[in-house]
Order: structure tokens, then sequence, then C-alpha cells
């Protein structure tokens, strides 16, 4: 699904250069969660970004479900984001003066055919974050928690292989965190590919394999042996409050 | 197609921003209003003009003894010429055979009394056929006869300007006034014509009969004008040939230069059409430069606007959209923004052109071209205005776009 060989980003040229990732190598298969770690600055955004097809390696070999990622040019990776990566965001990136529902459907309107069902698929997707009744609310009149649902429903809309979200409960309380952890859980259930990247060993908890940065290579690879299922802990969270 | 389906979208957020919208379009709604007013106005004063010269008579050829010049606006005679003669008027009715009537007449600036109130008066001398082909009605009372002409009576018809200087408005049918030295009957008087394009006041005159003129008024034999009604529009051309070659006969003037002017109603009616309209044209132009302030309105906010939405054009990047996507919708939207503002600046113009009308300040013809090059050309201002920052808009790379919040 994912592979990248020895990737390498160095900023700058020549005596300014700084590298920041220093030849990353391991591959991701469908259906995997995977926590990518590391403290500010060991470059793990410029692997995010370079994974999500918004940044080009310096050097070494990317493959994205069979496609050459490295030599691709810009239109291609735009297609190739819109079908195959959903991306979710720290700070959510929603289109403020619009809808939940205009902004879950953001992706359709650059991916072709348009599919004629377009809302409908729309108001699946926000029904299957928990959002079916808050469609025509604006991001502003959202709480933080209900925005990073509608931000997962946009990535959801296309359908895609793969959720790539960047600290996506950073901004979040720990309860709207958990319940955004939890929606994650059921799409890697579904049997989507899911990486998230976090400074946060809590949120890592979640994932099957945890892959953490030092200094642009990667310090260590593991299996979680038993990932905390966030699902269950919301559902006991509910359980106790119902029960005080 | 995309285009279409991130319009709706684009009009969305532009319409979330009334005030940014509405100022940014501003230039765009002057300079587009602007070019529809006054080129109503233009076309107004077109009409004017036009009907003046057709309320100076039907099928109309002026006759003018000498060479004439316009000077200040006017026509004026450069020098007397005595060649010109009534009987020259009766040859042109006989023997040209495009003309219908000619009427021949001569007028002088003089002195005019009733009891105590005085006034300088344009007097004319006309032959009864003169106030067909000019057009002159009468409003009350008679006009003369023939035979009144021939008589060479002292009978007067007055234009109002005259009756409002001399009777301060009452009816002056069958009383005395004196022109010069010699009484007069006055017997009708003129339904009023108001201004000429030149702003003379075509009702400050009156008519005798131009034997009576000649010999008792100004004792002359020759005569300034012969008015000349042709058959029909089409035949004005020719009839103006012909009346040429008769008077260059009679004249006898074999080489030597015409010594009389010829004008028809339908060249004055082109050079007047021309003279408005070059001008017309030249003060649109100037609005239309204004237009152009308008479009860097338009340039400054939708940099503005790329700016502030840095962290839209990201995610739009990151969704798929490709660059040529991000170009696009900044193009349409700064279109979109100019489309908007020529639409109104063309509803302002036409609204502030009716009002203008009907306040009574100036006659004006709503021009429907020109609100449409207003609309369209604003529609160009904006999408040129706009290439500079849709190219910035795409050129931004999407992970430092995405960072900009």
């Amino acid at each position: 699904m994912i592979e990248l060989k020895t990737i390498e980003k160095t900023y700058g040229s020549g005596d300014t250069a700084t590298p920041v990732l220093k030849g990353i190598s391991f591959r991701i298969q469908a259906g995997e969660y995977v926590a990518l770690m590391g403290a500010s600055g060991t470059g793990k955004s410029t692997l995010m970004n370079i994974v999500g097809c918004l940044d080009k390696p310096t050097g070494g070999q990317y493959q994205l479900d069979g496609a050459d990622a490295v030599t691709l040019d810009d239109n291609a990776l735009s297609h190739l984001r819109n079908q195959k990566i959903g991306f979710v965001f720290q700070q959510f990136h929603l289109l403020e003066r619009t809808t939940a529902l205009k902004n879950v459907m953001l992706p359709l309107i650059y991916s072709e055919p348009y599919p004629e069902d377009a809302e409908q698929r729309a108001e699946k997707v926000l029904t299957a974050v928990g959002l079916n009744d808050r469609m025509y609310y604006r991001p502003g009149e959202l709480s933080g928690g209900q925005q990073q649902r509608v931000a997962i429903a946009r990535a959801l809309i296309t359908n895609p292989q793969i959720i790539l979200a960047d600290e996506p409960t950073g901004n979040l309380d720990s309860k709207s965190g958990l319940e955004i952890l939890a929606i994650f859980k059921r799409l890697h259930r579904d049997g989507h590919t899911i990486i998230i990247v976090t400074h946060d060993e809590e949120v890592a908890e979640h994932a099957d394999r945890v892959i953490v940065l030092k200094d642009g290579k990667i310090e260590q690879d593991r299996r979680v042996a038993q990932p905390r299922d966030a699902e269950k802990e919301v559902d006991e969270r509910i359980g106790r409050e119902d029960a005080e | 197609m995309k285009l279409s389906r991130n319009l709706a979208l684009s009009c969305e957020i532009l319409a979330a921003q009334k005030l940014r919208t509405l100022l940014s379009v501003t230039g765009i709604v002057v300079g587009v209003g602007a070019v529809v007013l006054i080129v109503s106005a233009g076309r107004g004063a077109e009409k004017k003009i036009l009907d003046r010269i057709r309320d100076m008579g039907t099928n109309l050829i002026v006759v003018n003894a000498g060479q004439t010049r316009i000077i200040a606006g006017r026509q004026r005679q450069i020098a007397t010429v005595t060649t010109l003669k009534a009987d020259d008027a009766e040859a042109i009715a006989r023997q040209c055979p495009s003309v219908a009537l000619a009427a021949p007449a001569t007028s002088k600036k003089l002195a005019t009394r009733y009891e105590s109130e005085n006034a300088n008066t344009n007097v004319v001398g006309m032959t009864p056929e003169g106030f067909h082909v000019r057009n002159i009605a009468i409003a009350s009372g008679r006009s003369f006869d023939p035979e009144e002409n021939r008589a060479q009576r002292r009978v007067a018809i007055l234009g109002p300007t005259v009756v409002e200087n001399l009777f301060d408005g009452a009816d002056p049918t069958g009383l005395r006034i004196r022109i010069g030295r010699v009484p007069f009957e006055v017997v009708g008087v003129m339904a009023p014509k108001g201004m000429d394009a030149n702003g003379v006041d075509q009702d400050d005159l009156i008519i005798v009969p131009l034997g009576t003129a000649m010999r008792r008024l100004f004792n002359v034999t020759h005569i300034q004008t012969i008015y000349v009604q042709a058959r029909s529009a089409e035949l004005l051309n020719t009839g103006e040939k012909e009346i040429r070659e008769l008077l260059r006969q009679r004249h006898r003037l074999r080489d030597k230069p015409d010594d009389f002017t010829i004008q028809n109603q339908a060249t004055l009616v082109d050079t007047e059409r021309e003279t408005t309209r070059s001008m017309t044209f030249l003060i649109g132009s100037v609005a239309g430069i204004s237009l152009m302030v308008g479009g860097i309105g338009i340039l400054a906010v939708m940099l503005i606007s790329v700016r502030e939405r840095t962290g839209e054009i990201g995610l739009r990047r990151a969704v798929g959209a490709r660059r040529s996507d991000i170009r696009t919708q900044f193009l349409l939207e700064s279109g979109l923004l100019a489309a908007v503002g020529g639409l109104v600046g063309v509803l302002g113009g036409v609204g502030a052109a009716l009002a203008v009308s009907m306040l009574g300040y100036w006659e004006t013809v709503i021009s429907w071209p020109a609100a449409l090059i207003g609309f369209a050309f604003s529609v160009f201002v904006g999408i040129v205005f706009g290439i500079y920052p849709a190219i910035h808009a795409a050129a931004l790379e999407p992970i430092e776009a995405l960072r900009a919040e």
C-alpha cells in the first residue's frame, strides 16, 4: 500500500542545506492503524506531507498503491490526493462561510466524474460521524469536536483507502478527542488504513503500530500488543455518566 | 463541470462578506453607471438637436446668398451679396423637378414698438409658402395670403417672445405695432418653437410679407435666403444639385465660385449627429477609464482575499484541486464581482438617466448598447485584474498554504 525507501528531504542547498529526513524506509499495509510519533522538529510533519503527496522528497522512492509518487507531476498528485487520501488536520481547516454539508462536499468538486448523488453521500458520511442534525450549521456554530467530525466526514467523502490525520486531537479536550479516536477505530475496523501523526503517547496507544522518529530517522517501529479501544472507552464513559 | 460546481460556493463565500464585496465593486458600479448615464445624456442631446433640425421644415433645402461660414456655432454670411433675388426662388420652384416649394426670405434686426414698449426683433420678410416649408404653425389669428404679399400689405405675425416683450403675453391680434417707423397690423401669433441647437430663441421674430419687408422696411431688391422643400427626403441631394446648376446658370457664374451656399437637411442631420456622437464618445471614454480604476479596486480586494484565504487554498489543494482549478476559481470570483458591479452600475446608470429625464434637467435616451458594452467591459476588466491574484493563488505551495493559518 505505502512503501517508502530511504526517503530524504533536505531544505535549502549548499552551505545552508538542512536535512530533515535522513533515509526513512517503511511499509504500511492496507488496513493498518499506524501512529507516527516524534517530538516537534523531528520531521514527522514533513514525512506526513510526503506520505500525503503534498510534498516531494529530495531523495528515495515512494510507492503509493502501485504509483510512483516521486515522479508524478503536480496534476497527477492532486488526483491521487483526491482519490486515495483523506486528510484530517489539527486546525480542522473548514470553510467558515459555508455549511457543514458544503464543506464535506468540497473534495467532490475536484473529482471526475462528479457523482450525481453528491449531496446524499455527504449526508451519509455526516450521519456516520454523528452529525445528521448539524448538516446545515456553519463551522462557527459547532463545537471543536463537531468541527473535527465534519473534517473527518470530508476526508471520507471520496471513500479513500488512507486517512491521514495530523494531530487530530491536538485542539480538542480529552472527551472530544476520545470521540474522534473512536471514529478512527471504527473506520479502521471497516478496513481503512489510518495514519495518525501525533506527539501524544496516549493517542498513539490506540494504534496497532507505532513509528517513532528522531532527528530525521526512525528510532523505533513497534507493534502495540494491546491497542486501546476508543469505541469501548466512549461507551463506558457514557455508561458512567448515565449512572451518575 | 468543476467550474459551475465551484461557482455556487464562490457566490456563497463572496456573499458572506457583503461590505467588502460592495466596496470592491464600487469603482465598477460608478464607472459603468457613468458610461450609461453619459451616453444616454448624449443620445438625448442628439435627439434634441435632430428634432430641432426636423422642426426647421420637412425635406428642407436652404439656399443662402453668398458664402457662409460657421462662426461660433452659428451660420453667418461673410459678406453682403446682392445677387440672390426673389425671382430665383420662383425659377427654382418652376424649373427644378425635385422641388415642391420655394420660399424666398430676407431678414434684419429692427426696433419694434407697441405704445411705450420697445424691443429689437428679427424681422423676416417671407412669402406665404414659407410657413409651410419651415413648419411655422399659427397659434392664433391667421397667416397672410399671396394677395396680401403681392400688395405689400403691412400685416405682421409675431413670435411668442415678441408677444411677451411687447404685450406682456396679452393677445395682440388686431393691434397696431410699429416696425422701424412703419405701422403694421398684427394678424396672428406663431406657435412656440423653443431654442435651436445653438441656444438661439426661435420665437423672437416677426414675419411680414416679403414684398412689404423689401420695399417698406429694408429698401432692398435682393434677398438673403430661399427655403426650398424637396418632393421627398430621397430627393434632397438631387434637389440640391438641380438648384446649384440653375442658380449658377442664372447668375452667369461660368468658372467663378458659387455666390450662394446650399445646405440640405440630410447633410445637416449627418453633421450634427456626427458632432454629438464624437462628443458623447469622448466623454464616455473618459468614464470608461474610470472603469479601469474600478478594476484596481477588484485587484486590491482579490489580493487581500488570496492572502486571507491561504488556508482555504491549501485545503482545496490537499483535497485534490489542481493549480489550474485554483486559478480558475479566483478568476471566476473576480469576474463575478465585476459582473455584479457591472449589473448594479447598468441599473444605476439607467435609473439615473431616467431620473434626470423625469426631473426635467436633461432629456435622456437610454442606450442599451452602451449598457451592454459597459457591462461586458466591466466583466473583462474584472477578469484582467483578477489574473495576477489568481496566478498568485495558484502558485502557493499546498503545505505552506496549509501552515499559514
